[in-house]
C-alpha cells in the first residue's frame, strides 16, 4: 500500500479510509504495472545498456550484426550434433574473456564440459602456442556458472533465485552477469507440451516471459537451444510448434556438413535485418 | 406540446451538411503508410492486424508510429507526418526502439536531405518524445496499465491539450494461453472474478470502450494469426504418386493446400474490431532490379471491409514499402 501513501499527497481523496477500504477487501495497488517510458528514455537506455556480446565466431557475429544483443532472447535451432551445445560453450569463453562478464549455463543434458571451456579460452587469449597463465584462467572461468536443470520448474526456480540476485545487485549498483545460456530449453519444454490442453503452452509462454523480462531489466542477452523437426518436403524446422514462434527475438537455424568441422547457419528471423541470409563458419578442434 | 415545440421537432436540429463538416473537422481521418493506407481510418476505429509468424506485422506497426510521430511541418520543412502521440502497449516484448529510431532517421533524411546533423538530431528527439511505451508481461499488468491509461491522458490533456492519439497493443493473443490455463486458479475471496480468457478480454473491451468514449483514438492491434492446412493428409498421399506431376493435379493440390487461419479470439473482442486486415508472407521471392538481394515479400488483404485487392509489400531499412 506503499504507493497509495505517495498518492495521498497529490490526491487528499485518497485519505486513511479509502486505503483501509482497500485494504479490507484485497485491493492492492503496488507495483503492478511499470511507468511508461518515453521514446527518448528508451533510445538513451539503448544506447547506454544494451550493449552487443560478441559471440567469438565471425561468421555468426556478422550474421547477428554484432552478435547476442543485450535485452533480447536469441533461438539456436539444429538437428543433434550440430553444434548447438559447441557454440554455447564458444560463446560463454568469449563472452567471459572479451566481455568480462558473468555467464549462467543452465544444462539440461550434462554436456557443459569445463575442459573444453579452459580450450576455448585458450584458442581466445592467445592464437599462438602458449597457454593462458592459470591465475588469469581460474579467474575467467570463476565467471561462468553452471546449473545443471532437468525439468522446467527447477529452471523456474533457478530464474526465480537469479532475479531477486539481480535486484539486489541493481540496488547496490554492480551487475556482474551478462549473459544467460539454457542449452537445451527443448528438452524442457517438450515433455509438457501436449497436442491439446493448454498448461503446457502457458508454462511455455510464462517461461520465456521471465527470460524476456530478465533480459529487459537486468540488461542481459539470453540465448536458448532448440532441436528440429521434420517438416514440409523433409526440410527439418525448428521444434515447439507455432506458439512458440513469436517468443524469440532473433531466431537461427544451424547444420552441420556430415563430418567435418564446417557449419552453416541461416536467419530465420530479426527484428532489423532481413531474414534468409546464411553465413558459414569453421569451429576448430 | 406547443406548436412551435413540434415546429422545431419536425425540422431538425442540423441539416446533414452541417453534421458532415462538424463530424470531418471533430474526428479527422488519419493517412497511414502502405499497407493500411487503403481505408480511411478516423479515431475510435479498432484495427486488427492478424497474421502468421513472420509477417512483419511489427514493422508494419513501427512504420505506423513512425509516421504518426513526424510533425507536418517543422522549422519550414515539411516533413508529411501527422504530429500525434502514440501509445505502445508492448505485449510481445520483442520492441526494438533502434529500429523505430533507424526508421525515423532514413525519413527525416529523405526529406532534409543529409544537412545540418543538429537539426536532425533535434527532430528526431522531438518526435521520439511524442512516443510512449509500456511492457506488460502479464494480463494483470495490461489491465492495470488500461485502467490507469484514462488518469493519464486525463494530464495530458489539460497538460498539452493534444488529442487524438494512435494506441497500438502488439500481439493482443500473448497472453492467450496462460489465461487459459488459469481458468481453475482462485483469486482469493469470494467475491472476485476467476481470471480466464474470457474475462481478461471482456475487461479488456470493455475499458478500450470507456476509453474511446472519453479519449477518442485509434486503435491498432496485431494478432498472430495460427495457421492450419487441410491439406496435409492429402499432400503425403500425392508424394506416393510423383508420376502424377501432371497440371491438373498440381493445381488441385495448391487450392487444397491453401491455409485457413483459426479465430481463436472471444466473440467479444470480434466485435469490438471494427477493421481487420490479413497479412501473410508470400511464396515468391521479388527479384527487384537494384537491390542485390532477393527481398521477402509479403501480402496484405483487407477482410474487414471486404476489399479483392491484394497489395504486395517488402520491408527494407528504410521500412515498408509497397511494391504493386
Amino acid at each position: 500500500m506503499a504507493s497509495l501513501k505517495r498518492l495521498e499527497t497529490e490526491f487528499p481523496i485518497l485519505d486513511r479510509d479509502f486505503q483501509s477500504f482497500c485494504a479490507l477487501r484485497g485491493i492492492f495497488t503496488d507495483g503492478l504495472h511499470r511507468p511508461w517510458s518515453n521514446g527518448v528514455e528508451l533510445m538513451e537506455d539503448a544506447q547506454k545498456n544494451k550493449h552487443v556480446l560478441s559471440t567469438g565466431c565471425e561468421g555468426m557475429d556478422f550474421l547477428l550484426r554484432g552478435g547476442l544483443h543485450k535485452g533480447q532472447v536469441t533461438e539456436l535451432a539444429g538437428p543433434s550434433s550440430s553444434g548447438k551445445t559447441q557454440f554455447c560453450l564458444l560463446t560463454a569463453s568469449t563472452v567471459a574473456y572479451k566481455h568480462m562478464g558473468g555467464v549462467i549455463y543452465l544444462d539440461t543434458g550434462n554436456s557443459f564440459s569445463a575442459k573444453r571451456i579452459a580450450q576455448f579460452l585458450n584458442q581466445i587469449s592467445r592464437p599462438a602456442f602458449d597457454e593462458m597463465q592459470p591465475i588469469v584462467l581460474q579467474k575467467v572461468m570463476n565467471s561462468i556458472l553452471c546449473q545443471s536443470v532437468f525439468d522446467i520448474f527447477s529452471m523456474f526456480d533457478v530464474l526465480h533465485c537469479l532475479e531477486s540476485k539481480l535486484k539486489s545487485q541493481m540496488c547496490r549498483g554492480d551487475n556482474d552477469e551478462i549473459l544467460i545460456i539454457i542449452d537445451s530449453i527443448s528438452s524442457l519444454i517438450t515433455p509438457i507440451l501436449g497436442s491439446s490442453g493448454s498448461q503446457g503452452r502457458a508454462l511455455m509462454v510464462s517461461a520465456m516471459s521471465l527470460l524476456k523480462k530478465l533480459a529487459h531489466e537486468y540488461n542481459l542477452a539470453v540465448l536458448v537451444t532448440n532441436h528440429t523437426v521434420g517438416g514440409d518436403g523433409g526440410i527439418p524446422k525448428p521444434a515447439l510448434g507455432e506458439s512458440w514462434k513469436t517468443l524469440t527475438h532473433v531466431r537461427l537455424l544451424l547444420s552441420r556438413d556430415c563430418g567435418s568441422d564446417t557449419y552453416h547457419v541461416s536467419l530465420l528471423k530479426h527484428p532489423s535485418a532481413a531474414s534468409g541470409k546464411a553465413a558459414k563458419f569453421i569451429i576448430n578442434n | 406540446m406547443s406548436e412551435a415545440d413540434v415546429k422545431s421537432w419536425i425540422n431538425g436540429d442540423e441539416s446533414a451538411k452541417r453534421m458532415l463538416d462538424r463530424v470531418l473537422t471533430s474526428r479527422p481521418s488519419f493517412s497511414l503508410p502502405p499497407p493500411l493506407h487503403r481505408i480511411p481510418l478516423r479515431v475510435a476505429n479498432v484495427v486488427e492486424i492478424a497474421g502468421p509468424s513472420p509477417s512483419a506485422k511489427t514493422q508494419i506497426l513501427t512504420q505506423t508510429a513512425v509516421s504518426c510521430v513526424l510533425p507536418k511541418v517543422w522549422n519550414g520543412v515539411h516533413y508529411g507526418g501527422l504530429g500525434r502521440p502514440v501509445l505502445y502497449i508492448d505485449l510481445d516484448c520483442r520492441f526494438d526502439v533502434l529500429r523505430l529510431v533507424e526508421m525515423l532517421r532514413h525519413r527525416i533524411v529523405q526529406v532534409n536531405g543529409c544537412s545540418s546533423t543538429a537539426g536532425n538530431e533535434e527532430i528526431l528527439k522531438l518526435s521520439m518524445r511524442q512516443f510512449s511505451y509500456i511492457r506488460c508481461y502479464d494480463s494483470f499488468e495490461l489491465l492495470a496499465t488500461l485502467k490507469t491509461l484514462h488518469h493519464r491522458l486525463q494530464k495530458e490533456k489539460e497538460s498539452n491539450g493534444i488529442g487524438g492519439h494512435l494506441l497500438m497493443i502488439d500481439s493482443i493473443g500473448a497472453f492467450h494461453w496462460v489465461d487459459r490455463a488459469s481458468t481453475t486458479l482462485p483469486l482469493g475471496g469470494k467475491n472476485r472474478k476467476c481470471l480466464s480468457l474470457q474475462n481478461v478480454l471482456e475487461i479488456v473491451v470493455e475499458d478500450l470502450r470507456k476509453l474511446l468514449l472519453i479519449h477518442p483514438m485509434l486503435v491498432i492491434v496485431t494478432k498472430t494469426a495460427i495457421v492450419g492446412t487441410t491439406g496435409n493428409e492429402v499432400k503425403r498421399n500425392f508424394k506416393r504418386w510423383p508420376s502424377s506431376g501432371t497440371p491438373d493435379t498440381s493445381s488441385e493440390l495448391e487450392r487444397l493446400q491453401k491455409p485457413y487461419f483459426r479465430e481463436y479470439m472471444p466473440s467479444i473482442w470480434q466485435s469490438f474490431v471494427t477493421h481487420r486486415i490479413l497479412v501473410q508472407g508470400s511464396d515468391d521471392h521479388l527479384a527487384m532490379p537494384k537491390s542485390q538481394e532477393n527481398d521477402l515479400a509479403y501480402v496484405s488483404e483487407w477482410l474487414l471491409p471486404r476489399l479483392n485487392i491484394l497489395d504486395k509489400f517488402v520491408v527494407r531499412d528504410a521500412g515498408v514499402f509497397l511494391v504493386s
